[in-house]
């Protein structure tokens, strides 16, 4: 008896299939397809009025920048603003699909969202995927309990933190609020602090680069500073420009109509259920 | 530990770029000074910047300054422990070529050399990839393209390293004659002059660090021509 | 260094129970490999106003089993009417363990008190298994001290007894276990209520071989030491 439940395929739930053919083929060598990844640096603080948060915004695909400029500050809730670090659409997808799922709990409890129950809802759906959804998460935002800030970890386990930073860039980030944060910081000290813990990231850490973008949240207001600073402009640009002559020659065009090859009826049959 | 051991690698790359440009004239070689290394030597997890480095050598005396008798120049990407001791086994090279014939040794004979060089250790190759450049016998510029284990072509312009991907189709754009059957054969040499090729070289590298993460920081530029030798640098991009 | 690792938490945690109710102590270290990715994690979590649990192994999997275990308390004291017990709560701790024992990379220690039983200790180890302990230690850090604990665990302590051993033990394993550090965290538990107290690393006892914290390492080298090199 026992034997045939573990058996028996599972009823309900998640198929975890795919990934023991996915574990078998790599041991064969067989390469899985890359992803956009955000090797990223992306930071929070608390400061005496609130949270900042911030990021850097390369996109990267193995060696080759993606994206030079792209936001991984993504929108939460009107007083909730996400970080996200890892695979880019699954930090897009889990953003999106939680910042949905505020909305209409705001619709039905008709009250502002909490910081926690954005923590609460991204690390169950986190867990629930074993790590297998690649998005590391620094939430932060200030409800009518006060401000907050949080990490989240791909596999679901969170942190409540004064300062914090995520991705390839962490460390060399997090050095820079290890030397240098202290509580009650003025919002110009803290967005200051925010910065040069970016820059150390975008200059230090390789998946990290290009531009800063900031987002700083208070009791009933938020000022997202996309593209804060650009430590990063192009260093060269030839004065006379260059032409990329045409080398294929059109021998021939030939145009054949589509409805002359084929019997076009209209308003056919409605199609069965 | 012993999973550890199982990933050790005796190479790592610490990426770089290379071009070298040959004209009628003059030959024009450049590398970006970025080295790139991992935090733990064993996983390389997160990949960091190592600092500035020099990746020209002129294979004169080892460690030498440019000199008016250099004919050859070497820009070298990939492991870094690997350049620099190919670096030195040629210079020593170079050094009992000059005792022994009483001059320096041409870009060609360089060329031979440096492919023997990598040949010779064929089964635990040098990690370097390198483009070498100067004034053949003639005065007329000359670049070789290499791969780690010693094969070798001389050709008008190449580009080795990480950025070489994005380099090479837009210097074939640009320099590369549209069939090799046209007639009359053209020159393996650039049309460009001196300056041009400088220009095209320091867009390359602009734009191959705007989307390459292996390379930025500093742009080197050496140039040899009838006149002589000299170094330049340009900024790039330091994230 | 693998920021990708699961977050984990190589810990020291430990439950004493003394007379009239229980010590919970833990250090406050939490790492991804190599990287101590939160220095000041509080490991000792409530459960109920007279309950708490201390968490080790995957940060994750104990974050959750403490969540589903406050909410079935939750909806089970509101439906009795009084305060859960501590065997109810570490019962549900070890139900939700023992039946995703596949899923799940984490041990626990529960201590509270109630009005039928008094102070009490409940391991929970990586199978699902329950134990009644007069006293538990768990985490990485807990191998260096069950000697230490067999010397110096007396039946009948009074409360600060019991919690300047857990403090002493929490730092030991911290002296001793590269997973374990930063701060010690303990929770006081009894007739009257909950205590939680928090002891920084200056405040703590220097075991053999250990310095004194400095700003700079360059304070040690301009102190008048006449050999630098031997720090």
């Amino acid at each position: 008896m026992a034997k045939v439940e573990v058996d028996a395929p599972p009823k309900g739930g998640f198929s975890f299939d795919l990934c023991r053919r996915n574990d078998m083929l790599s041991k064969k060598g067989v390469k899985p397809p890359s992803y956009l990844k955000t090797g990223t640096t992306i930071v929070g603080l608390i400061f005496q009025d609130g949270v900042i948060l911030g990021a850097d915004t390369r996109a990267t695909e193995g060696p080759i920048v993606a994206d030079k400029n792209c936001e991984k500050i993504h929108y939460m809730a009107p007083n909730i603003y996400c970080c996200g670090a890892g695979t880019a659409a699954d930090t897009e997808a889990v953003t999106d699909t939680i910042s949905s799922q505020l909305k209409l709990h705001r619709y039905h409890t008709g009250r502002e969202s909490r910081v926690v129950t954005a923590l609460t809802l991204l690390k169950s759906h986190l867990f629930r995927y074993q790590g297998h959804v690649s998005a590391a998460l620094v939430l932060g935002g200030v409800d009518v309990t006060g401000p907050h800030l949080h990490t989240i970890y791909p596999h679901g386990s969170t942190d409540t933190l004064p300062f914090a930073t995520m991705g390839s860039g962490s460390l060399a980030a997090m050095a820079v609020f290890e030397s240098k944060y202290h509580e009650g910081l003025s919002k110009d000290e803290g967005v200051k602090l925010v910065c040069e813990a970016i820059c150390s990231g975008i200059f230090n850490d390789l998946g990290s680069g290009s531009n800063v973008d900031i987002c700083v949240i208070t009791k009933g207001q938020k000022e997202y500073l996309r593209n804060h600073l650009s430590p990063n402009p192009r260093t060269y640009v030839s004065s006379k420009g260059y032409t990329f002559t045409k080398k294929t020659e059109v021998l021939l065009t030939k145009i054949t109509p589509l409805k002359k090859l084929v019997d076009v009826i209209e308003g056919g049959d409605a199609m069965e259920e | 530990m012993t999973k550890q051991h199982q990933n050790w690698s005796p190479y790592d790359n610490n990426g770089g770029t290379c071009v070298a440009i040959a004209g009628a004239d003059y030959c024009v070689v450049a590398a970006d000074t970025r080295a790139v290394g991992c935090i733990s030597p064993f996983t390389g997890a997160v990949r960091q910047k190592l600092g500035m480095l020099r990746v020209i050598s002129h294979l004169g005396m080892f460690g030498g300054e440019l000199s008016r008798a250099d004919k050859s120049l070497m820009a070298s990407s990939g492991f870094q422990a690997d350049v620099r001791a190919l670096q030195k086994v040629l210079a020593a090279r170079h050094l009992i070529y000059q005792h022994q014939h009483n001059k320096q040794m041409s870009c060609p004979a360089m060329a031979q050399l440096l492919s023997n060089t990598l040949y010779y250790k064929r089964f635990f190759p040098y990690y370097a990839f390198n483009v070498l450049g100067g004034l053949d016998t003639e005065g007329k510029g000359c670049v070789f393209t290499y791969d780690a284990v010693g094969s070798y072509e001389r050709v008008g312009y190449s580009s080795q390293g990480s950025g070489a991907t994005l380099i090479t189709p837009f210097l074939d754009n640009q320099l590369k004659s549209p069939s090799p059957l046209l007639l009359p054969a053209k020159d393996a040499v650039t049309p460009l002059s001196e300056s041009e090729a400088i220009d095209l070289v320091k867009t390359c590298f602009a734009s191959a660090t705007e989307r390459d993460i292996y390379t930025g920081d500093k742009l080197e530029i050496v140039v040899i021509n009838a006149d002589g030798i000299r170094r330049e640098y340009m900024e790039l991009r330091k994230d | 260094m693998d920021l990708n690792a699961p977050h984990s938490m190589g810990t020291t945690i430990i439950g004493v129970t003394y007379d009239g109710g229980v010590v919970l102590g833990a250090d406050s270290r939490t790492s991804t490999g190599m990287y101590v990715a939160n220095r000041a994690s509080d490991k000792i979590t409530q459960l109920t106003d007279n309950v708490y649990i201390c968490r080790s192994g995957s940060a994750a999997d104990s974050q959750i089993v403490s969540d589903y275990v406050r909410y079935f308390l939750h909806q089970h004291t509101i439906q009795l009417g009084q305060p859960a017990t501590v065997k109810v709560a570490a019962n549900l701790v070890r139900l939700l363990s023992y039946n995703n024992k596949n899923m799940l990379q984490t041990g626990m220690i529960v201590g509270g008190w109630d009005k039928y039983e008094g102070g009490k200790i409940y391991g929970i180890p990586l199978g699902g298994t329950i134990l009644e302990q007069p006293f538990a230690i768990g985490g990485s850090g807990s191998s260096y001290l069950y000697g230490f604990f067999d010397q110096a665990w007396k039946e009948g302590m009074s409360k600060d007894e019991a919690e300047q051993l857990v403090v002493k033990a929490v730092s030991l394993a911290i002296a001793r276990d590269g997973a374990s550090g930063g701060v010690v965290r303990t929770v006081i538990i009894n007739s009257d209520g909950v205590t939680r107290n928090f002891y920084p690393s200056d405040k703590l006892p220097l075991w053999h071989e250990e310095l004194e914290p400095q700003n700079s390492l360059l304070d040690i080298l301009s102190a008048a030491s006449p050999e630098p090199m031997n720090i």
